[in-house]
């Protein structure tokens, strides 16, 4: 059996409470593990532990017992960390660099230099849509853009694992669904994700396990579909059914002993209406200046 | 694309090199050169008030005046540096997404550390090329006066002295001296923030420190005098020598500046002792970051 990309045993993380005897548990007796190629998300309430358990892996935090490790590195050890790109929550970046020199400093503190780094990190400004922001200071970027300036550095050294903690926390629905497609492509690519995000459908809709954290325990794991697929119920979508084809419909259900739970007119999710409301306001504009333009 | 190299060097100049350009850029960025402004302003200033005084007092003031400054400036820069540094990128999570790369925390203190040594370095040898330059005019300005108001058959002798009086050699190691204290004071905050709960805290047990530093050699002095001293004094002594550097040490410079000679050993036993505790401040400040709960 291949190394995990990331394993955790027993892990227990306490932290000291100033001035007082006891002690904070942010994590209690925690095992999972992660194989290479997965999408993982970790999930929880505020304050159940998940960026505990993020830290202790990314070795940013030692364990009071248990241990954790990354492609078979011990966490504590820096070269566990040779292979990882993290995207911390609402992350901060030094505000006097510019785009284009943030990626540069990262990209030489994971030893890379000269024209390859110089190459990569314009790659990875296109890619994540800042090509245009690669000579502006941090200090003036939107959130949304230090977002993606993270998830540009988070990828630098072209790394086996990404952790990235609430990587849409303040991201517009555009750029929420870009990210989503991006971690859908790493996946792809073969690339390890440990996602952190209150975003449940999106979790969903990226993540091929997650566990579930309250209070510093993991009380639920496994594959989405087992975990959310009712297995006793069906749902059909039915176009252009006449009221006559529903109650045929619901007689014979009924005459095969089972029960219609539900009939509702079909819904596009809010997400997908805004962007389609968005993107055809969009092009709209850039018609009317388009043959403005011309007269 | 093949994934960045598995073979992890313990130790990499680049890694450190790119953490103290970075914090060097971040310095700079920070327009802290403007305070070079403010120590024109004195420099030029105590040349041109103190014009009514012989030139031998008007250059003892310049020198007093100019190395004062250098190692006034250079303390403090080094001190509101290195105090805000690391507290700053703890509260902006910065230090979470550079630690989360293979960099050994080691490197990060080191490439801080020496990004300040960097900027206390141009700071002070801007300061110094500042002082000297301003030395220099104003010896020229007397030494053309002299030669006007002097007989000839006295000229020669009065040239020497005023050239004796002004720039000396020995002001260039003086210079260097002020900045190994500066980097000494600087470590020491280093360390002193790494345990220290925000940058208000580092920057006052700092100064505490720099205040005992200069003052335990005369506490010393004092507790020892006469040989009669109990053991536990004299361990209570030892003890305050090995936490608070014997900051009087550097009061050599003050020599300098009133134009005594003073020995080659002398300046490289007091360089000798400021490295000895940079490097001890260093190796106690990754004792306590390798340790730390980010």
């Amino acid at each position: 059996m291949s190394t995990p990309a990331i394993s955790v045993r027993n892990l227990t993380k306490e932290f000291a409470i100033p001035f007082k005897k006891e002690r904070f548990v942010a994590v209690r007796d925690l095992s999972l593990e992660v194989p290479e190629g997965e999408v993982y998300g970790l999930l929880g309430p505020n304050g159940s532990g998940k960026s505990t358990t993020m830290k202790v892996i990314l070795g940013l935090v030692s364990p009071t017992s248990g241990s954790t490790s990354i492609f078979g590195w011990d966490s504590r050890q820096v070269e566990s960390r040779e292979n990882v790109g993290f995207l911390p929550e609402n992350p901060y970046f030094y505000k006097f660099l510019t785009g284009l020199e943030t990626l540069l400093f990262f990209g030489k503190l994971c030893g890379l230099s000269g024209a390859r780094l110089r190459e990569r990190a314009h790659f990875l400004l296109k890619l994540v849509g800042l090509e245009n922001a690669a000579e502006r200071r941090l200090g003036g970027f939107s959130k949304g853009m230090l977002q993606r300036i993270g998830m540009a550095q988070a990828l630098i050294q072209n790394p086996r694992l990404l952790v990235l903690d609430e990587p849409t926390a303040g991201v517009d629905p555009a750029g929420s669904r870009e990210i989503r497609d991006l971690i859908l492509e790493f996946k792809a690519q073969g690339i390890t994700v440990l996602l952190c995000s209150h975003l449940l459908g999106q979790v969903q809709e990226v993540c091929d396990r997650v566990g579930i954290l309250h209070r510093g325990r993991l009380v639920r794991e496994g594959r989405i579909e087992d975990l959310v697929t009712i297995q006793n119920q069906t749902q059909l979508v039915l176009e252009n059914a006449s009221p006559e084809l529903l109650s045929d419909l619901q007689r014979q259900v009924e005459a095969a002993g089972a029960r219609l739970l539900s009939e509702t007119k079909a819904q596009a999710d809010l997400e997908r209406f805004f962007l389609q409301v968005t993107e055809a306001e969009a092009s709209r504009h850039s018609e009317v200046r388009l043959s403005s333009d011309r007269s | 694309m093949k994934s960045a190299s598995s073979a992890h060097r313990l130790f990499s100049g680049g890694r450190v090199a790119a953490l103290a350009h970075n914090t060097l850029r971040e310095l700079i960025r920070m327009r802290i050169f403007y305070f070079l402004l403010l120590f024109a302003l004195l420099v030029i200033g105590s040349s041109l008030f103190t014009v009514q005084f012989t030139f031998q007092e008007q250059f003892q003031v310049l020198k007093d005046v100019g190395l004062g400054a250098i190692s006034l400036f250079s303390w403090l820069l080094g001190l509101l540096c290195t105090a805000l540094l690391i507290p700053k990128d703890l509260e902006d999570r910065t230090l979470y997404t550079i630690l989360a790369k293979p960099v050994p925390r080691f490197e990060y203190l080191l490439g801080k550390l020496l990004g300040v040594f960097l900027v206390i370095a141009a700071a002070v040898g801007l300061m110094g090329l500042l002082f000297l330059g301003v030395l220099a005019l104003r010896e020229q300005q007397v030494l053309a006066e002299t030669a006007r108001t002097t007989p000839p058959e006295q000229l020669a002798d009065a040239l020497r002295v005023v050239r004796q009086s002004a720039f000396q050699w020995n002001l260039i190691p003086g210079i260097l001296l002020i900045y190994a204290k500066a980097l000494v004071c600087a470590t020491l905050t280093l360390l002193i923030s790494t345990f220290a709960s925000s940058s208000v805290f580092t920057v006052l047990v700092s100064v505490v420190v720099y205040v005992m530093g200069h003052l335990q050699g005369i506490a010393r002095d004092y507790w020892l005098a006469g040989g009669e001293a109990s053991p536990l004094v004299k361990l209570m002594v030892g003890l305050v020598a090995l936490v608070f550097p014997d900051l009087q040490l550097f009061n050599v410079v003050d020599e300098i500046a009133a134009g005594k000679a003073v020995s080659a050993v002398l300046l490289w036993k007091v360089s000798g002792f400021g490295m000895l505790y940079t490097v001890i401040y260093l190796l106690l400040a990754q004792a306590f970051f390798s340790q730390k709960e980010l």
